[in-house]
């Protein structure tokens, strides 16, 4: 399993269609991806934008993400990536 | 994989404005339609209307109907076309039940999709004021 931190940094945080690209790439794989909030304890499946939603991850709110599964190194990668870059809207 | 349709029948343009949004977020949809009374419509004109949206996105595996208010004119000429295991209405629709229906990505029976989609209505509100803090 991989897990690391990934920060919210787009102005509008994890929206529905953030949520929802988010959703589209991790269910492109076959692993497992979870994300914790951990200042809340509330846990997502990142392939359930309704799921994802209830993180309601504002700018600036970190969150853990978990991978695992036989394609986790680039689940992981695809998925670290897309946090950093804001969902493409910075 | 074949797909419970949906219709969405609504007072005014509530239905296809809650349609359009749920496809702005998790793209176009083409299982799921939207029905629009008008205010002075015909009870008949409605029905057929709403019988030619079934139709429209049936694939077999059954229809539901989701409504915008229990006892509403709407959710009433909905009722019409109940049929067990065919055609279920879960009313009181508010976004993330559209989007729960249009994310169906396994096998349910439509009992099964109507209870989820009513499950997921409920638990999608929140009175949010001790849930958000705002990050400055």
């Amino acid at each position: 399993m991989l897990e690391s931190k990934v920060k919210i940094i787009n102005p509008l945080g994890l929206h529905a269609r953030a949520a929802a690209q988010l959703v589209r790439l991790a269910s492109s794989f076959q692993s497992e991806v979870k994300l914790f909030r951990t200042d809340n304890n509330v846990i997502a499946d990142a392939k359930s934008i309704l799921s994802v939603l209830t993180l309601a991850a504002s700018k600036g709110t970190e969150l853990e993400l978990k991978v695992k599964g036989n394609d986790e190194q680039k689940a992981f990668q695809s998925i670290c990536d897309i946090f950093a870059n804001g969902f493409g809207e910075i | 994989m074949k797909k419970i349709g949906g219709v969405i029948v609504s007072h005014g343009q509530v239905a296809s404005e809650l349609l359009a949004a749920a496809e702005t977020i998790v793209g176009v949809q083409s299982h799921i339609t939207a029905v629009s009374i008008g205010w002075h419509d015909d009870v008949e004109i409605a029905r057929d209307e709403i019988a030619r949206a079934i139709k429209k996105v049936s694939d077999g595996k059954g229809i539901l109907l989701l409504t915008d208010m229990f006892g509403g004119t709407p959710t009433n000429i909905s009722a019409m076309f109940i049929k067990k295991g065919e055609i279920e209405i879960v009313t009181g629709i508010n976004l993330p039940m559209v989007i729960k229906l249009a994310t169906q990505n396994k096998e349910m029976t439509l009992e099964e999709m109507a209870k989820s989609v009513e499950e997921q209505g409920k638990q999608a509100i929140y009175r949010t004021s001790e849930l958000l803090e705002p990050h400055k």
